[in-house]
Parts: C-alpha cells; structure tokens; sequence
C-alpha cells in the first residue's frame, strides 16, 4: 500500500502529537515540524504528499510556509485556524492554502479534510462524469441527475455547479467562483453569485432545508460536501 | 489738605504772572495769552474746579491790571467787554478741555492697569492649576489678588441647590447658599452692600451654562474687573474639569488594554488545553471504542469539554463585543447553512434526539454574523433540548417575519413543560430563573444567545405553544439580495 506522507507544522505539542498519533493510526506516514523555518526544511528533504500547517508560529509563521511551497510546489496545504480568523482564512487561501480547519477540530473532521485534499491531487479526470451521491454531473452532455430526477439548470448555475464539485471537499471563494464561472467579468459582486448558488440549490438539493451538497463558508464562499464515488 | 495747596498753588501762579505782566508793562492782547497759558497749566496740574475758580480769578485780575481804566473793575470801552468775556470764555474752554484729556488719559492708564493685573492673574491661575485638586489654593489666591476680604468658590451639582464648596473663607451665613442659588439661576451678577464694604456674586459660564459663583466679599475692584476675574476662574475650572476627564479617560484606556491583553492571555491559555483535551478523547475513543462502558463515559467526557469549550469561546466572544474588539460581519446566510452547521456542532445531541428542520420556499437569507448566529442557534437547541423528554423531536423552523418584511423569524420548538409566562423585563432573566427552577431553559445559554442576537440587530423571545412545550423565538434582519442580484445578473 501505497502511504500517504503528511507533515505536521504547529508550535504546540499537544496538538501535534494527538494530530500524529490520529493520522499514523489511519495509515499516514507522519513527519512534523515545530516552525515554519523547520516545516519548510522538512518539507524539501521528506517531500509529503499533504502539510498540515498552524498559522501563528514564532518566527517564520504559516503564512510565509505556504508563500514558500507554493513557489514550487502543489502539494495541498491544509491551515489549522484559530476561530474568529477569517482574514486569516482568506488570505492563506489566497496565498495557495487548499483549505482550513478551525481549532479545535475533531480528529473525524480533520481525517475527511485530509482525505479530500489526497484525493484530489490524485487528479480529477475532466472527461468523466462527476460522480457523488445520489448525483451525477455530466458536463460534457450538459445533464446532472439527481436521485432520479433530471435536474435542468441555466449554463450559469451549471458553470457553478462544475466549478464546486470539482473542488469538492475544499471551500471555493468568491473570487474564485467569478474568475471560473464569470470570466473574472468586472462587475460580478458577491451578491450576483449568492442568487445565482440560492437558485442551483434550490434546484438541487432534494431538502433544501438540510443540505447534502453546497454549503456557505462564511465569509469565504462555499464548499461541495459530498464525497465522490467511484 | 492737598486740595487746599492747590488752591493756593493756582493763586499764587496767577500772581506771579500778574506781577510779572504788569512789570514789563504788557499790553492787554498779550496779557491775555500769557494768562490762558497759565489756566492751561493749572487745569493739567489740578482738577476742574481749581482751574474753573482760576479762570474767574484771572478774568478778575485781567480787567484790573490790562484793561482800561486801569486799578478798576470798570470798563470804559464796550469793545473790552467782548475782549474780557472772549478771554473768560476761553480760559473755561481750555480748563474743560484739558481736564476732560487727563480724565481720559487717567482711565486709560486705570484699564490698562487692570488688564495688566488680569494677565498676571490669569498666568497665575494656570499655572497654579495644572494638576488636578488646585483650584482651591488658586480661587484662593485670586481673591487676596482683588483685595477681598471673604469669599469663595462654589460650583453646582445636578441643580443650584446641589452646592460644592471649593474654598471659602470667612463667615458663611444660611443666606449666602440662596444668593448663590439665585445668581446661578439669573445668570447675572449681583452686588449689595456687605459688612466689610460690598459683597459681589458672579455666575461662572462652565461648558456653556452657569456652573458655579465666585463670591468676592470686600473687594474695592469694580465689577467689570471682577467679572473678568470670574470669567478666567471659569476657565480654570473648566480647565480642571477637562484634565479630571481626560485623567479618567487614561485611566479607562489602561483598564481597556489590560483587559485586551487578559482577553487574549485568557482565551490562548483555554483554547489551546480545550483543544488538546478534544483530540485526546477522540483518541481514547477510537482506542477503548471495544468496551461500552467507557465508551459511554468518554461520550460524556467529550460532549461536556466540548460545551465547555463553546461556553468560553461565547463568553469570550461576548467580552470582545462589549469592548469593541470584536465587530459582527453580517453576510447574507441561508437559515438551513446555519441550522446544519448548528447541528454538527451539536453532532451528540442530534443522536439522541431527532432534530427536524422546516424551512419556508419564500424564507429570504439572513443578515447576520454567520458565526455567531450558529452559537445563538447552538445555545437555543441546548436549551430546548435539555427540557424535552428524552427521544421527542425538536423543531427547527425559518420563515419571513408574520409582520415585519425586513426580519426573519426562526423558531426552535420543544415538546418541553413550557415556560413560565412572565411580564418581568428580559434582563432581569437570572433571578427570576433561580427562583422559579426553570434555570435549565434561562441561563447563561439564554443570556448568551441574547447577547449574541443583539449584536445581530436580532431579538430572542421565549413563548409558550399552543400544543405545549415552549417556542424560543429569533428574529433576524433578513437578506433582500435578489433585487440587487437580479439587477447585476
């Protein structure tokens, strides 16, 4: 079996070691680093296949650790965050963050974060289907069923829909929606893309009013929940 | 005595020039102006009357010694007569003149006087109270300064009666509060004969209004100097009362960064333990998860470190808002975003109990912190769920506002014994908690999740069903974005 490297970034060891413990009992090969400065070394000479970063270090802190991978690397980065930092949030994911998990976390939320991140750098094939519970999205022939309902959606909503679902499992930010889905058009507010998700939602969740698909991520945008199959 | 050499001086000016005229046999035209030369002289040496009584002396002298015939008082000639009553008009002219210029130049140099002692005394004064608690010694001061006998400061509470005796010195009789109630109210100086000469009450303008009297028993100061006195005294109270605020303005921009840094210091130093104590549970779970009890326990242990946890998050979320340090970003957020957020966080609780939720087609996306109205909804679902027997469903409902088009109303229903209907204001939820055993519901939970929809622009309210059980109710400011959306779609 082919195992996942994971290197841990965080100044304290408390989280460090439950965080190592938890994965290595998962099957990761865990390797860690106690600053940004040690991170980023370990990172050269242990080559991970993930980072899981803490953004207030002494010294070099997350955000520099991530400005300093992302100038050669595309391995994920996942941010451990503490609550109440959404700038922080925002701007390591402007920096190349992948995605964060705000402390404390559970250990069942972290596994799924990391699991997500794996399985996408494992690369999505753009020509298949997207294949998720209950849903399947067929860019190529412009069909999404649901359950087994075809759902019929304006190009827009389904330019959203790809945009997150390939992404599923890390947020996507407003920016990123735009650039993707709008071609970065000047004009395009955060509004425009709240109706446009509120009406693909409304279209494709079977309960709205418990959602299986989209979230919000406050402040940042949204996430794709569901789990690909297959 | 002075008055009287003075009377003598002119006199004898007068009979000196006289001597002299006659001597060098002058004629009467000369005469004439050597004598007005004399008046002139006079009316600058003496005052008024001295010099009017000269120019009728000099008159005299002049008919007698220079206008024929000579050693009378007769006059031949009727055109002497105009030369004698020109001269006598003339030497009155010039005594008014003179005399009006030196009055003049006199109350010149007085005002330029008092100015002067105004300078010194407000230099004085400033300088006396550049520390807080001085103006005592520097009213003090002032009054010595006009030459008062008595007197003092008095500044005003809440109303005129409410009277603060800075300084006073002398006798201070029952009367004098009234008088200074008065002037506080009039507005206006007052000035009555006192036993040690005049007493002078003058209403000091603090800030725009009467806010206290300077009292100056004694004074020999006119009241315009002592008005300009109680202005400055104004100033310095003013100038004190100013430093007085800005010391407790410091003072409370200490106490607020000591309490930023025990915020910061507090919150770090539980995060970080609560946060390793989760991920320690989670690891005993996963390890003993074999044996049912303990796996029991741990349930237990991690549900209660992680309200444990909430509650000092909240609490602290709560202090940062109070202080400013902590601003609510509101953004558009769909009810059923936060009623699945609130049920992870609840992840326990939605186990043992069915949590259902109902949401409106119509119900609009609310305005609020997308954070902090998940805790609300967390401390409102703990609260429903702790007074609901055991296995029976909550409801979780999101709807437009029945009256108001701009709210949101979102309601969590419980199956509970209901609340006690009371009409007691919403702050006073403690105690009236305590005594009537219904703190499971109210509480710190509740005073939170008011706290919380509060900085939301939102209300919480609890009420009773119909069908029994209790309704706590949130509303929220809603999100009318579709217009805009529509219009940029």
């Amino acid at each position: 079996m082919n195992r996942s490297r994971i290197l841990v970034v965080d100044d304290d060891p408390g989280i460090r070691d439950v965080i190592a413990e938890q994965l290595t009992a998962k099957g990761y090969e865990i390797r860690s680093a106690d600053d940004g400065s040690q991170g980023f070394d370990r990172f050269r000479t242990e080559k991970p296949d993930l980072v899981l970063t803490d953004l207030a270090m002494p010294d070099v802190d997350g955000f520099e650790l991530i400005h300093r991978v992302r100038a050669f690397s595309r391995v994920p980065i996942i941010v451990l965050s503490v609550r109440g930092g959404d700038s922080d949030k925002v701007r390591a994911l402007d920096l190349g963050a992948d995605d964060y998990i705000v402390k404390p976390f559970s250990i069942v939320e972290l596994l799924a974060r990391v699991r997500a991140q794996l399985r996408r750098s494992g690369g999505i094939d753009a020509r298949e289907p997207l294949a998720f519970p209950d849903l399947i999205i067929d860019v190529n022939r412009r069909r999404v069923t649901q359950g087994h309902r075809d759902i019929h959606l304006t190009p827009t909503e389904l330019a959203i829909l790809e945009c997150l679902a390939r992404n599923a499992g890390r947020p996507v930010t407003f920016d990123d929606l735009i650039d993707a889905v709008w071609k970065g058009a000047a004009g395009t507010t955060n509004d425009a893309v709240r109706f446009h998700v509120g009406s693909l939602r409304r279209k494709l969740e079977p309960q709205p009013s418990t959602p299986r698909y989209i979230i919000t991520e406050p402040w940042v945008g949204y996430r794709f929940i569901a789990e690909p199959v297959g | 005595m002075a008055v009287v050499l003075r009377y003598l001086g002119a006199l004898a000016l007068l009979a000196v020039v006289t001597a002299a005229a006659v001597r060098i046999h002058l004629n009467a035209t000369t005469a004439g102006f050597v004598y007005l030369i004399a008046i002139l002289g006079i009316a600058v040496r003496s005052g008024l009357t001295v010099s009017l009584l000269s120019s009728i002396a000099a008159t005299a002298g002049y008919n007698y010694y220079f206008l024929p015939p000579f050693r009378t008082f007769t006059i031949q000639d009727p055109a002497n007569w105009v030369a004698l009553t020109a001269f006598f008009v003339a030497s009155l002219v010039v005594s008014r003149l003179v005399v009006n210029a030196r009055g003049q130049a006199e109350s010149a140099h007085a005002r330029q006087h008092e100015l002067e002692a105004l300078y010194g005394l407000s230099i004085d004064l400033f300088a006396a109270t550049s520390r807080v608690g001085a103006l005592a010694e520097a009213t003090t001061r002032v009054l010595t300064k006009v030459g008062a006998v008595s007197g003092g400061l008095v500044l005003f509470g809440a109303s005129t009666y409410a009277q603060q005796v800075v300084t006073w010195s002398g006798e201070a009789e029952d009367e004098i509060k009234d008088l200074i109630a008065g002037v506080g109210r009039h507005q206006e100086s007052l000035e009555f004969p006192g036993r040690n000469g005049r007493d002078v009450f003058l209403p000091l303008n603090v800030g725009g209004h009467v806010g206290g009297v300077l009292v100056v028993r004694g004074s020999a100061a006119t009241v315009r100097a002592l008005e300009s006195v109680a202005a400055l005294v104004a100033l310095a109270v003013e100038r004190e009362r100013f430093m007085a605020d800005s010391a407790h303005l410091q003072a409370l921009r200490e106490s607020d960064a000591l309490k930023t840094s025990i915020l910061r210091a507090v919150s770090h130093d539980l995060t970080t333990p609560l946060t390793t104590i989760a991920l320690q549970v989670e690891n005993l779970r996963q390890n003993l998860s074999a044996n049912a009890a303990t796996a029991g326990s741990i349930t237990v242990l991690s549900e209660q470190s992680d309200r444990l946890r909430r509650r000092i998050e909240n609490l602290l979320t709560m202090a940062r808002l109070e202080s400013g340090q902590f601003v609510p970003r509101p953004e558009p957020t769909p009810p059923a975003d936060l009623f699945q957020a609130a049920r992870e966080h609840l992840a326990a609780l939605a186990e043992r109990r069915p949590i259902e939720v109902q949401i409106d087609d119509d119900c609009p996306d609310v305005l609020v912190d997308p954070v902090l109205a998940v805790e609300i909804l967390v401390n409102l679902i703990e609260n429903a769920d702790r007074v609901s027997p055991p296995g029976r469903p909550l409801l979780l409902i999101a709807h437009r506002h029945p009256v108001d088009d701009s709210r949101v109303r979102i309601e969590i229903l419980d199956e509970g014994p209901g609340i006690r209907q009371t009409t007691e204001p919403a702050d006073r939820f403690l105690s009236e908690a305590e005594e009537s055993g219904d703190a499971g519901r109210r509480g710190l939970g509740l005073q939170i999740a008011r706290g919380l929809a509060a900085a939301n622009r939102g209300e919480v309210s609890l009420s009773n069903r119909l069908s029994g059980g209790a309704a706590a109710r949130l509303d929220l400011p809603s999100a009318a974005i579709v217009r805009l959306a529509e219009a940029s779609a």
